[in-house]
């Protein structure tokens, strides 16, 4: 296995017309210290801007929020539209996903279906996200940072 | 460039003309007509008249629909069986991004429907007609809320519908919203709105002007609140407006809430020309709620308590179903009478709590050192300064979505939960007084055993939804 010692760049984004900040700010915060280049486009990115940013900052992970309930509607062709602009890049989503439902297993499907590789619910700790993209992307955190991370 | 003056009668007359033709209903409003309207109202719809001369906190809760007919059964019912003493009309979001098309799609699907299909009352829609309809159905002043950047013909039509107050500002309608509007565009569209209520505050029509103060409502420094409060209220003042009303959010410690509300008071009596009468309103806290109603009422009731007493003249309460969303009317109705049980349960015990003075004397000075930085920035006048000051960071708004923001300075409680700033960024402040809040803050990292870090904030941030008010460590889990 190679052992990343660069810094790996994710972007960060809430979709569609959602204007809900905190969350986004805390995971640039998290990911920040955990090592990451983080790229964090803010809320009310459009599809096009994850792309463009993917490609300008070759990003390995593009990681989306959505907390008003729209992620669905604002997901459809989001991946056609990350393969079209050649990203090659794990994908995530978290939040709020389906205001409407309570079985989380079925928002998990629908999102993976649209191609994400990891669907989050909102009560996720930034501790996890970082930890499941380690483990995507083979990265072994170094003793001190597994320190923070058990902390 | 704009900077802080007021719009000249023959440019307000051409911006009114211009922004009036943009939808149909524009075309009904006459101001000659709407001073007789506004005159023809009876003392107890007068808004200002009736907010100044209470003599303890006024209540008003949030709330709109998109028919006329529900808006006026739903006012009605938070008016009778909520004890409202003021009311709300929340504009829908359509209208806030001015897509008064969509706005009236969503209307005629809701006559069709019977279903609510928009998330507010779509004013401009509904036209001067509309809202008189409204203003005349219920015994109670009236307020417009919403959340619009461009709010000027949502402005010149409701204050032609006999509205007499009206939510928001450049900054608080802007920073904590939307992601693109500039603001500088904002001041000069706010600039209309204030200089629209100013001409009929000259013909005696006093409209109430309430910039927004919860700004972000996540964890907002009380000084920063204060300082945008000013600014605002300054603007308006500049344009006309007499009767301003400031605004702050709960931020769950007591005694750092009182002494912000008596700041706020203080600083705005200061700040704004004599001339203007300066109130002040209370929001319960906005932040995340428990999702359980009994808890919820329990925060509700944190908030009675504080206004009780700071004592503010009118105070926006929450509903035990903030959890979910917009509440039903019983619910809204109950978030009313559970602030009311507690106010007047507490309003005439003499309530000391030490520390009040102390803090109240921190938040005027971190208060005096922005507004200081603001007219430097723009060598006096007040409208530059806050541009250069966004644009540069010197002022800022915790969790700001807009560009026109940095976003950077990070708040987080201390431990007695009062909140401090943790990453100051470019903000301006003193020296000793950025010391106080390290001091503060690392004592809350002593108890807890660890560093100060952005995890504090993180914890902060749902602490009150999770049950607590800091957000203490969770001890370890066996499947993290």
């Amino acid at each position: 296995m190679v052992l990343h010692t660069m810094s790996r760049t994710v972007v960060l984004g809430v979709i569609g017309s959602d204007a809900h900040v905190v969350g986004i700010t805390i995971l640039e915060q998290a990911f920040s210290a955990a090592g990451f280049d983080v790229v964090n486009l803010g809320v009310q990115t459009s599809q096009a801007e994850f792309a463009e940013a993917a490609v300008a900052h070759d990003a390995e992970a593009v990681l989306v929020s959505s907390l008003y309930g729209h992620a669905e509607q604002d997901c459809q062709g989001f991946h056609e539209v990350l393969d079209e602009a050649d990203v090659d890049a794990v994908t995530y989503i978290g939040g709020n996903l389906d205001v409407g439902q309570s079985d989380f297993e079925q928002t998990r499907r629908t999102f993976q279906k649209l191609g994400f590789d990891r669907v989050f619910d909102s009560e996720t700790d930034p501790e996890d996200a970082i930890a499941a993209l380690r483990q995507d992307l083979e990265i072994t955190p170094t003793e001190s940072e597994r320190a923070t991370i058990s902390s | 460039m704009i900077r802080d003056e007021r719009i000249p009668s023959d440019e307000l007359r051409r911006i009114d003309d211009e922004i009036r033709s943009n939808w149909p209903t524009g075309a009904d409003v006459d101001f000659e007509n709407a001073i007789e309207y506004h005159e023809s109202l009876p003392a107890h719809k007068r808004f200002a008249d009736v907010l100044e001369s209470a003599d303890k906190p006024l209540l008003q809760p949030r709330a709109g629909v998109p028919r006329i007919d529900d808006q006026i059964e739903l006012l009605e019912y938070l008016h009778r069986e909520g004890q409202a003493d003021l009311l709300p009309t929340t504009i829908d979001s359509y209208t806030r991004d001015n897509e008064y098309e969509k706005a009236q799609e969503g209307l005629e699907k809701a006559r069709e429907t019977g279903e609510n299909t928009l998330n507010g009352f779509p004013a401009v829609n509904h036209g001067v007609d509309g809202c008189r309809e409204l203003i005349e159905s219920i015994e109670a002043p009236i307020e417009v809320r919403h959340g619009t950047p461009d709010a000027r013909l949502l402005a010149a039509i409701t204050f032609a519908g006999g509205f007499q107050s009206f939510e928001g500002g450049p900054i608080s309608y802007n920073i904590p919203y939307t992601k693109r509007h500039g603001l500088e565009e904002t001041i000069e569209k706010w600039q209309f709105v204030d200089r629209l209520a100013g001409a009929y505050t000259e013909r005696g029509v006093r409209i109430n002007r309430e910039p927004f103060g919860p700004l972000t409502g996540t964890l907002v420094p009380p000084s920063i609140a204060i300082a945008i409060m000013i600014v605002e209220g300054q603007l308006a003042a500049t344009q006309g407006v007499r009767s301003i009303t400031l605004g702050y959010g709960q931020v769950g410690n007591v005694v750092q809430d009182v002494a912000a509300l008596n700041a706020l008071q203080k600083l705005g009596d200061e700040y704004l020309p004599d001339e203007v009468v300066v109130t002040t309103v209370f929001h319960e806290w906005m932040g995340g709620f428990p999702p359980d109603e009994a808890r919820a009422n329990g925060v509700i009731s944190l908030g009675g308590m504080t206004a009780a007493i700071a004592q503010p003249d009118k105070v926006i309460t929450k509903s035990p179903q903030e959890f979910q969303g917009v509440p039903t009317k019983e619910a809204n109705a109950s978030g009313l009478r559970t602030t009311r049980q507690v106010i007047d349960m507490a309003i005439e015990q003499n309530i000391d709590i030490d520390g009040i003075a102390e803090e109240q004397d921190l938040i005027e000075r971190e208060t005096r050192c922005l507004m200081d930085t603001i007219y430097d920035h723009g060598d006096g006048d007040v409208v530059r300064g806050t541009i250069e000051a966004f644009d540069s960071g010197v002022l800022d708004v915790p969790f700001a979505p807009s560009d026109s923001a940095k976003g950077a300075v990070l708040p987080a409680r201390d431990d007695d939960g009062r909140v401090r700033i943790f990453e100051w960024a470019d903000l301006e402040m003193d020296d000793d007084i950025k010391e106080i809040h390290r001091a503060r803050l690392s004592r809350r990292a002593d108890t807890e055993g660890r560093d100060q870090s952005f995890r504090m904030v993180a914890d902060d941030v749902d602490a009150i939804s999770d049950g607590k008010l800091i957000g203490r460590p969770q001890p370890p889990q066996g499947d993290a």
